[in-house]
């Protein structure tokens, strides 16, 4: 599931030089995920993984890393 | 004396007990602003500021508007400068703007090559306040000068006069019938020409500006809750914020009873999630504005919900602000003339005036069965990046600047939720690896205006006439 987040937000959302070089601790606030982004991100997230994230938890401490990420979605997914 | 001041000084003597600012746990009331922006007006006014520009280098809140109103009390012109632009753009921007003084917070910043023009907030705090009247101004000395992105690869000065704030400022204050008891929420940065709804309107007629905690732009239904429990009326805000609290911001479990009006600006509203908002507030007034910032906003539709068609993008209504407009036959582009207009960019530290009374904005429209403007794009390669303007040329003037690049050229691929997002095709040296070369660039330009997707290329697409052929560039992006 990692590898595929790390695919769409590289793909279609932001940009960094070496991709192979953002550890999954990065700050992806900081290499410049933004608000419509994370939007973006989210309903990726909920159809490709079918889950649903509740909107009260979305927040920077649940998107701002790839670790920070999987560990949301695995806490709502079946 | 001032017209923007005016009407603020008369909420001061009518109603000093009003709150004007809340900002997380503190409050000012119309006295107690007016008091702070004695004392800084006080300490500026002894450095003889009248008719110069002041940057101001605070993140929007309570203290930066008291610079804000103290710079237009002593009769200057205010910049403010974005605090989240990387240093190198920041020291652009003073370079050309050559103010007088910058006010900041605390020591000067590294980037700020002349420390001497540097003022700190807490040290102008600190002079006695003396009652002072405004100092006199005309109606078309400069207010505010904005900077955005420019088509010559730099960015430039907007000048904006008194009159031209105070034109629009109260034309948005009738047109939406503001009144004391009614709260602001205040999220645009004051270089975002969305500000002067803000700082101005709301001001003029007695009510209470709240600042949204900028962590809550990446929380949607935090952010709602806080509408709601600040009993909020009114908010002036992009499309692509609003989209998303339509889609995630838990609307339809959230009282928002005191929401009276949402205004949006910056980019062509998605109508799907227009929609859906419109469905989610069904009690909600909603108004699509429309302007580039050298005209403030020139056009405004009051959004008719049985008229909303998911297939159509929605119109940008009427003219606003007593301002005439007209189509150019040949090219189909919009022209405005209006009080609100700029008076000229500012460039090397002066105004260059505009020559004509009517701004060509670049944008081609047409008019609807209903007599209503609707916005066909640009004549033009501005992007609307998340409500930014960008200009392209901007972007590739800054990579052009890199180690590695021989060529480059940025285009805008269209995003459902965030209007265009700039893409950079470039044209590496012999040798240069794409992710070492344009490494630096997060060094020179804001978030908003980073490419997200760049592709390298042996050689640009040109057109036969030799001239880029931006069509085909933007094609290599959606495959």
């Amino acid at each position: 599931m990692k590898q595929e987040i790390r695919t769409f937000i590289f793909d279609e959302l932001i940009f960094v030089a070496e991709p192979e070089n953002f550890s999954d601790d990065d700050d992806l606030l900081e290499a410049g995920l933004d608000s419509m982004g994370i939007m973006r991100l989210i309903m990726y997230i909920e159809e490709q993984f079918a889950v649903t994230l509740p909107d009260s938890e979305i927040d920077p401490d649940n998107v701002n890393s790839f670790n920070a990420l999987e560990k949301w979605v695995l806490q709502h997914k079946k | 004396m001032s017209p923007i001041l005016s009407p603020f000084l008369r909420q001061c003597t009518q109603s000093p007990d009003n709150i004007a600012f809340v900002e997380e746990d503190l409050s000012l009331t119309y006295a107690e602003f007016q008091t702070q922006i004695h004392k800084i007006s006080t300490a500026l006014k002894n450095k003889q500021i009248q008719t110069q520009c002041i940057a101001i280098a605070l993140d929007r809140g309570i203290l930066a508007a008291s610079c804000i109103y103290s710079v237009l009390y002593a009769g200057g012109i205010y910049l403010p400068l974005d605090m989240k632009t990387p240093a190198t753009r920041l020291s652009f921007i003073i370079n050309d703007a050559q103010p007088a003084f910058i006010i900041g917070l605390g020591e000067p910043p590294t980037w700020l090559e002349n420390s001497a023009l540097w003022l700190d907030i807490n040290e102008l705090l600190q002079s006695d306040a003396q009652i002072l009247s405004p100092v006199p101004v005309q109606t078309d000395s400069l207010a505010a000068i904005l900077y955005t992105s420019g088509s010559t690869g730099n960015p430039k000065g907007i000048a904006l006069s008194h009159q031209a704030l105070s034109n629009f400022s109260t034309w948005a204050s009738q047109t939406f019938e503001l009144n004391p008891q009614d709260r602001i929420a205040s999220l645009a940065p004051f270089h975002f020409d969305l500000s002067i709804f803000d700082l101005f309107s709301s001001l003029a007629v007695g009510a209470s500006v709240y600042f949204i905690p900028a962590k809550f732009s990446f929380s949607p239904s935090r952010l709602t809750i806080w509408l709601s429990e600040n009993k909020i009326s009114t908010w002036y805000t992009v499309p692509s914020l609003l989209s998303f609290i339509a889609l995630k911001g838990a609307l339809d479990s959230t009282d928002l009873s005191h929401l009276k009006r949402l205004l949006f600006a910056g980019e062509v509203f998605p109508t799907d999630y227009l929609i859906k908002l419109a469905n989610l507030l069904p009690e909600v007034e909603l108004y699509n504005l429309y302007g580039p910032t050298e005209t403030n906003v020139c056009c405004y539709w009051a959004v008719k919900r049985e008229q909303l068609d998911p297939q159509q993008s929605i119109p940008i209504g009427q003219a606003a602000a007593n301002a005439q407009l007209s189509i150019d036959a040949l090219t189909g582009e919009l022209q405005v003339q209006s009080l609100n207009n700029f008076s000229g960019y500012w460039q090397q530290g002066k105004l260059q005036p505009v020559e004509q009374t009517r701004y060509a904005t670049g944008d081609k429209v047409s008019l609807n069965t209903q007599g209503e403007y609707c916005y066909h794009g640009r004549l033009d390669r501005m992007l609307k990046c998340s409500g930014y303007r960008v200009e392209p040329a901007e972007i590739e003037h800054c990579i052009n600047q890199l180690a590695g690049i021989a060529q480059c050229a940025v285009v805008g691929i269209k995003d459902s939720t965030s209007g265009q997002r700039p893409a950079a095709l470039v044209v590496l040296n012999a040798g240069a690896s794409l992710g070492d070369t344009i490494k630096p660039l997060r060094q020179l330009l804001p978030a908003y205006m980073q490419p997200y997707k760049f592709l390298s290329v042996n050689t640009l697409p040109v057109l036969s006439n030799g001239k880029t052929d931006y069509q085909t560039i933007e094609s290599l992006f959606k495959t």
